[in-house]
């Protein structure tokens, strides 16, 4: 699926567990403080959704219309976006792409690919990797 | 100076960065293109991973070699070229790279009695090999096996 975070689009490739949700049923942190832009509802528990911007740093993006949860273990996690679009498996063609240098999170690289386009490269999240940052990310 | 013994001749590029030159082999070079609007920036990777480019199907970092020495950056970048080199020894047959460089880089044609530089004369930097000088202007030889380790950290 393709993520619109600000003026950039990342892919993610596809996960055995996601959920896409509206805005309008998430609850939105109208604090200005920590780090969550809003919640999901969940029985008793709330899970968290984390607003990046392009360089994915901690942000409030203020017109983010969904949210992608990643079902993983130990907990939930989600992400805002301004769009999310799914696309089509034979549309997208990965080129492997490895980060030069030390990767920033234990689990590795955030990309492991790059869908390219003409001159253009979008990167491809490791979902684990991303996981990883965004279950580090925490509350405040 | 030493003056190493003749030999066969060596096609060679001079690539010009801001500050220095580098020299390397014409058949480590893949193309040199100019720089594109389109570059991705990768987040948080290594500050002198400048972003990457689409190039033939693959996605190419490009590198600043400035940054990477600990020189500062060019601050405009969009009037050099890119140049694209195949991939370092024992790396995978995608992992094309880049670098900026300040100008289009020019063929060099080296007969190997082009004077080696000694340490003295070297500037302190890192990833650098050796220095030649050619037609007395000082052409520094990137350190591969050191960018491997710097690129490909184990």
């Amino acid at each position: 699926m393709r993520l619109q975070l600000g003026d950039t689009g990342y892919l993610l490739p596809s996960m055995p567990g996601f959920t896409i949700e509206q805005r309008e049923n998430l609850i939105t942190n109208k604090s200005p403080e920590g780090n969550v832009a809003a919640w999901r509802a969940v029985q008793n528990r709330r899970l968290p959704a984390y607003g990046l911007d392009a360089a994915l740093r901690v942000t409030r993006p203020p017109r983010w219309r969904r949210a992608v949860f990643l079902d993983v273990s130990p907990q939930t996690v989600g992400l805002v976006v301004d769009e999310v679009q799914l696309l089509p498996r034979a549309e997208t063609v990965i080129s492997p792409f490895t980060p030069l240098g030390l990767p920033p999170t234990r689990l590795g690289h955030l990309f492991s690919g790059a869908w390219i386009t003409g001159q253009r490269a979008i990167l491809v999240f490791e979902p684990k990797a991303l996981i990883a940052y965004l279950q580090s990310l925490g509350e405040e | 100076m030493k003056k190493p013994a003749p030999g066969p001749r060596l096609h060679s590029l001079e690539l010009p960065l801001d500050g220095v030159t580098l020299l390397v082999p014409s058949a480590a070079v893949a193309e040199v293109i100019n720089p594109q609007a389109t570059m991705a920036p990768v987040p948080f990777s290594q500050p002198w991973l400048k972003g990457v480019i689409g190039w033939r199907t693959l996605a190419v970092p490009v590198i600043s070699f400035e940054t990477l020495v600990g020189a500062p950056t060019p601050v405009n970048t969009a009037t050099g070229k890119i140049v694209i080199f195949y991939p370092l020894s024992g790396r995978s047959d995608w992992e094309f790279y880049a670098m900026f460089a300040t100008a289009e880089p020019r063929p060099q044609l080296l007969t190997r009695s082009e004077p080696v530089v000694t340490e003295a004369e070297m500037p302190d930097l890192p990833y650098i090999a050796a220095g030649l000088k050619v037609d007395g202007r000082l052409m520094l030889i990137p350190d591969v096996e050191a960018l491997k380790k710097v690129f490909y950290p184990a």
